[in-house]
């Protein structure tokens, strides 16, 4: 009878698991509180790498803040700088991240009573009158007229800021390796003065056919 | 009463003969209507099929939203296609209960999900739409669309091998949206040349992404007191499916069937129904591309970005064989079903019966058809550096050399270092709809010039 009843429940349980295997399934989401980890893409740097880097990458500069940069402005004053954006020359495409990184790193900067950023909507506009790339700003006449345009918006600025995310990838076998490095540079505009710092995280990435978990937990990474 | 039966049984084989109606029969006059320029007529028979066919709202929805967008509405059609992206996400993971069903029937039990080539067009058409209220999402529907393809491409290799990436050319407008969106920041100028750079390598007939990759590597979007034009042309009928007899396969399973009743299985049905699959019709597109004039003088000529009518192609070669092999598993599940009733019944009359019902039962399969039928053959674009300004633009279909004027007409205004989009439907020599645009434009009053 037991027997019977065991066959019975196992057959009852197979079924339910078939039928609910074979059944959409609905998407659920969840606010993630602070003290849950993200998670880790398998494919490309998400949230666990660039949160990192920017947090790290920023506390290094502006704990140099003072060693560092000789400004016109009074010490007390902070150094208004205008953030030219986030360069990629990675192997990755940032896609949305791009933005977010940016918006990251203006509020940490701005966050910090050290710098004053300008606002984007002023650089932007200014690069758009002046039809200047930021890779040109560096040609003395380019930066003139840049700052002379900025100046007459009412944001004169001391430095430019940029920030510039980097690649390096280690192949072997089936796995790869890549290291990924925020740089965040610093140029005083009126002495030429430069500082920058940098972060960088590695990841490891690897094809298993083992299911997510257990191949995270490297139980069976002998094998 | 002989010959009521007799009339009976006509009608009956007639119907059986000719097969239920399938979706491609129910869209046809849609389309026509669509491609004569008639919105109104093709709205209102879309809008019949609504309420009379429930379960093809989604693509009845995608063809409503190409309808909005011709008719100058794009903020209806992009509600309408998000409302079928969502969908056909759902959709994609497979139901047990359907897949089923659907051997017992035919595959228009299974809740359509897309082709690959649509779920990722319906992003790259969400973007244009909302590029032209102003591009504010635009650039996620852009990103959508690379996701969307970087997936399917995944998953067609794990399904295939590696050679099944050669069947999915990816979609080149995104990365070319991409990049002009990068471009008019004039900042992520860096962006900008990553995207043309794809753009070079996806679509490589594209000739313009030569100078869009060294505008962006080393020039700027444009000079001081210009503005940039894009016009996206939509050329040409798109692909759609038809119902058709496999006859290989049919003949496959006549000989087979003959074959075991040889070996003695005498009760095997017979089998007299053709297999019917739905194939992809793509029909030849007449326009070449779209002469481009700027107050009555000519600028350019639009080129293909992504073709539709190719990509489809390529797609749905791939997919071909397993709806074939769906068809053949179908029929033999049926001949099984009723193989094993005439064993078991073992009956002479019964079992003509059976037969009978089993051929009736493999007539009233039809080929799932659902598509997206009023897709263009091509995306074609132009980028024109115009100065700030009110301007008159003109269209002009090519076909081949002779150009036809009914491309239409619209004033649209340039502003200083910003892009401003046109987009045109061109299926066969003349413009459907309107020229649809982010930024109208007013003729200037008497006196003044058009500047």
């Amino acid at each position: 009878m037991d027997r019977r009843h065991f066959l019975r429940m196992s057959g009852a349980f197979c079924m339910a698991g078939v039928a609910l295997s074979g059944c959409r399934t609905k998407q659920h989401a969840q606010v993630l509180r602070d003290d849950q980890a993200d998670l880790v893409g398998n494919k490309a740097a998400g949230a666990e790498t660039f949160g990192p880097l920017v947090e790290e990458a920023v506390a290094k500069l502006l704990g140099r803040h003072h060693s560092g940069l000789q400004t016109v402005s009074a010490p007390s004053q902070p150094l208004v700088v205008c953030f030219l954006g986030v360069e990629n020359k990675s192997s990755e495409e940032l896609g949305d991240f791009r933005e977010q990184l940016y918006q990251l790193i203006d509020t940490k900067i701005e966050q910090s009573n050290l710098y004053r950023p300008v606002s984007r909507r002023y650089v932007d506009a200014a690069l758009r009158e002046t039809r200047m790339r930021p890779d040109q700003l560096f040609v003395p006449e380019n930066m003139g007229l840049f700052m002379a345009t900025l100046g007459r918006y009412g944001q004169p600025i001391n430095c430019l800021m940029y920030a510039t995310i980097t690649s390096g990838t280690t192949h072997e076998d089936n796995a790869y390796q890549r290291d990924y490095l925020l740089t965040m540079e610093i140029v005083n505009v009126h002495t030429g003065d430069y500082d920058k710092e940098s972060a960088k995280i590695r990841k490891g990435y690897e094809r298993s056919r083992l299911p997510g978990p257990i191949a995270k937990s490297g139980f069976f990474s002998w094998w | 009463m002989s010959r009521l039966l007799a009339r009976r049984l006509c009608w009956l084989l007639t119907l059986f003969l000719a097969g239920c109606a399938t979706h491609a029969d129910r869209i046809r006059d849609a389309r026509l209507a669509f491609f004569r320029g008639d919105l109104d007529q093709a709205s209102r028979l879309i809008d019949q099929e609504l309420e009379r066919k429930k379960s093809d709202q989604d693509v009845l929805q995608l063809e409503q939203a190409m309808v909005r967008l011709a008719e100058g509405r794009p903020d209806e059609a992009e509600q309408l296609l998000r409302t079928v992206r969502d969908r056909f996400d759902h959709f994609e993971q497979k139901h047990i209960g359907e897949q089923a069903l659907s051997m017992l029937t035919d595959d228009q039990v299974i809740a359509y999900a897309g082709e690959d080539y649509e779920r990722v067009l319906i992003r790259a058409m969400l973007a244009l739409a909302n590029l032209m209220q102003g591009g504010e999402d635009a650039l996620a529907y852009a990103l959508q669309v690379q996701q969307m393809q970087q997936q399917i491409m995944e998953s067609a290799t794990l399904r295939a091998g590696e050679d099944a990436k050669l069947s999915y050319r990816p979609v080149a407008l995104a990365p070319y949206l991409h990049g002009v969106l990068a471009e008019q920041t004039h900042r992520d100028y860096d962006v900008a040349a990553r995207s043309y750079l794809h753009v070079a390598s996806w679509q490589p007939e594209f000739a313009a992404a030569q100078n869009d990759l060294q505008r962006a590597q080393f020039g700027r979007h444009s000079a001081p007191g210009h503005g940039v034009l894009y016009v996206f042309a939509l050329v040409g009928r798109g692909p759609y499916k038809e119902e058709k007899i496999e006859v290989a396969s049919t003949v496959s399973l006549i000989l087979a069937e003959h074959i075991l009743r040889a070996t003695g299985m005498h009760k095997m049905p017979p089998s007299i129904a053709p297999v019917k699959v739905p194939a992809l019709v793509v029909p030849p597109c007449s326009v070449q591309n779209v002469v481009v004039s700027v107050n009555g003088r000519d600028c350019g000529r639009t080129e293909t970005i992504t073709d539709i009518a190719q990509m489809a192609k390529d797609q749905y070669a791939e997919v071909y064989p397993q709806i074939v092999a769906r068809a053949i598993v179908r029929r033999i599940v049926k001949k099984a079903a009723v193989y094993t009733a005439k064993e078991a019944i073992d009956n002479p009359v019964a079992g003509l019966a059976l037969d009978l019902g089993n051929i009736v039962w493999d007539f009233t399969e039809s080929a799932d058809t659902r598509c997206w039928a009023l897709l263009p053959a091509k995306i074609q674009v132009l980028r024109l550096e115009l100065p700030a300004g009110t301007h008159q633009i003109s269209l002009r279909a090519n076909h081949g050399g002779i150009t036809s004027g009914g491309g239409g007409t619209a004033w649209v205004q340039i502003a200083d270092g910003a892009n401003t989009y046109v987009l045109a439907n061109i299926p066969q020599d003349r413009l459907v709809g309107s020229l649809v645009t982010n930024r109208h434009g007013f003729p200037p009053k008497a006196g003044e010039t058009s500047r």
